[in-house]
């Protein structure tokens, strides 16, 4: 004990000398797993090193060093995706809306957070009439109204462990003033209950696992933003009628042919949807059969098959389907005059 | 007298004989832990402090420290330290790669550039620190009595 050696690590060490023996099958994962968020709050760190050395007669002595335990601390920490792949379309004066969110506990403690809504915000077109924040109790990522549970702060504030996550809904009314392609922001944000504010904040004693609360980097403060977009679309006719009369003329006598022509013009960044042209044959003239067309393709008459047109015996009518703004569709259809 | 002598020294024999037995207590082993601590100086630059913890967060950086010393009078051969890495703690080296590593629980050993680990889908790649679940020092020669020394190696709370 008097003068003793000390025993570098550089030259007393020959870690490389050891034979790997491993072979790839009998590898297993010996880490169990640790959470996203971290080691989970209240775990207990518990350190002891081990010394063997040969006892001089063939065998081995182990000697185990001073155990150091260390608790882990809960890390308050919160993020707030918007879950909408892109604007939400939506019709001036719709209500119940909705918004999705995906708020997650990223800390590692089970931790409750506050939820608030801003449809007020600036920098977008409109703001919309905030109605409700729904949590989505049965877990399927979509609104189910009177199934999930509406949310009242400091009531339910959704408990989350530790990489939970829980889908919210912001519920919004649409103004009716609101116009074509105009776009409304509303930001979800969560707050945690035990405490927020500059990362590395302490609440000595309130972490889950019975330590301190520790904010974490994201503030346990966090939000994020949804957009609705308003999508109207509207549709005008134009009408014209081309006559040919049995003289080779252009003269409206009986037996004159009368072509019509029906122009449909969408407009809007909308979509109209089942739009239908229909038309009443006039007074006074006789519809030829199957004389529909649409794009110069003939239809039948017939309101049973798979084609657009059909002829109830007093009008046309041609079904076009979904048709977004700013598209043509030209119909045409013959009648003579008795 | 030489049969004294033999009689005495065969008696010695006798007394040092069951010496294997207490040796165990020949070795002295310590750990400590320490966290790196972000201090804000008056000057308004930053210092890093190390203290002695009893609570952490996760991604706080720990530091290791072993000690070991041969209080006995006889030097110990194959001589090793082995720490095994707390579950929440990832390994994150030592200062002068002197260790073995193991990332299979103590089965395979090696230097970690030398090892593999094999993902539960049975996918197999290179072996990274956090892979790690212990470290180990090997002594290439006899640790004589009273020498002594120090172990380091540096941690991230997962």
């Amino acid at each position: 004990m008097t003068s003793g050696l000390i025993h570098r690590a550089k030259t007393g060490f020959a870690g490389g000398k050891i034979l790997c023996l491993a072979s790839a099958t009998a590898l297993l994962a010996a880490i169990s797993p640790v959470q996203a968020a971290g080691t989970i709050a209240g775990t207990d760190i518990v350190n002891v090193a081990q010394a063997s050395y040969d006892d001089g007669g063939g065998g081995t002595i182990t000697v185990d060093s001073n155990p150091v335990t260390i608790t882990v601390d809960e890390l308050l920490d919160v993020t707030v995706v918007s879950s909408d792949t892109g604007d939400v379309p939506v019709s001036p004066g719709a209500t119940s809306q909705v918004l999705t969110y995906q708020v997650t506990n990223t800390g590692n403690g089970t931790e409750a957070f506050t939820l608030s809504a801003d449809t007020a915000r600036t920098g977008d077109d409109f703001d919309t009439v905030f109605e409700q924040i729904v949590l989505d109790t049965n877990d399927n990522g979509v609104y189910d109204p009177g199934v999930d549970t509406i949310y009242t702060p400091g009531t339910n504030d959704p408990s989350l462990a530790a990489d939970e996550s829980v889908t919210v809904f912001v519920l919004s009314e649409i103004p009716a003033a609101a116009n074509d392609a105009e776009r409304a922001e509303v930001e979800l944000s969560a707050v945690a209950l035990t405490g927020s504010g500059t990362p590395g904040t302490t609440f000595t004693g309130q972490g889950d696992g019975g330590g301190d609360a520790v904010v974490g980097s994201t503030g346990a403060d966090a939000g994020d933003s949804g957009f609705f977009v308003v999508q109207v679309a509207d549709v005008a006719l134009v009408k014209s009628a081309t006559i040919v009369d049995p003289f080779g003329g252009t003269e409206a006598v009986p037996g004159a042919t009368i072509t019509y022509q029906l122009v449909a013009t969408t407009s809007g960044t909308g979509t109209l949807n089942n739009l239908t042209i229909a038309d009443d044959i006039p007074n006074d003239t006789t519809y030829v059969t199957e004389s529909i067309t649409l794009e110069g393709g003939a239809l039948t008459d017939s309101d049973a098959d798979a084609d657009e047109g059909s002829f109830d015996g007093s009008q046309i009518a041609v079904a076009l389907g979904n048709i977004a703004g700013g598209q043509t569709r030209t119909i045409t259809f013959q009648v003579t005059i008795d | 007298m030489k049969f004294n002598i033999l009689r005495k020294f065969s008696l010695i024999l006798a007394l040092v004989s069951p010496a294997p037995l207490l040796a165990a207590n020949e070795v002295a082993l310590s750990s400590d832990v320490f966290v790196e601590r972000n201090v804000q100086k008056p000057d308004g630059k930053t210092a890093v402090v190390l203290e002695q913890p009893t609570r952490v967060i996760p991604g706080d950086k720990l530091v290791f420290v072993v000690k070991y010393k041969n209080v006995g009078d006889t030097p110990a051969t194959d001589f090793s330290v082995t720490n095994p890495l707390p579950k929440a703690v990832a390994f994150n080296g030592t200062s002068d790669g002197t260790e073995i590593v193991s990332v299979d629980g103590g089965k395979s050993w090696g230097p970690l550039s030398d090892l593999k680990f094999t993902r539960e889908n049975g996918e197999v790649r290179p072996a990274l620190m956090s892979d790690v679940t212990h470290v180990k020092w090997t002594f290439n020669q006899s640790l004589s009595a009273g020498s002594e020394g120090k172990l380091v190696f540096r941690g991230t709370v997962r």
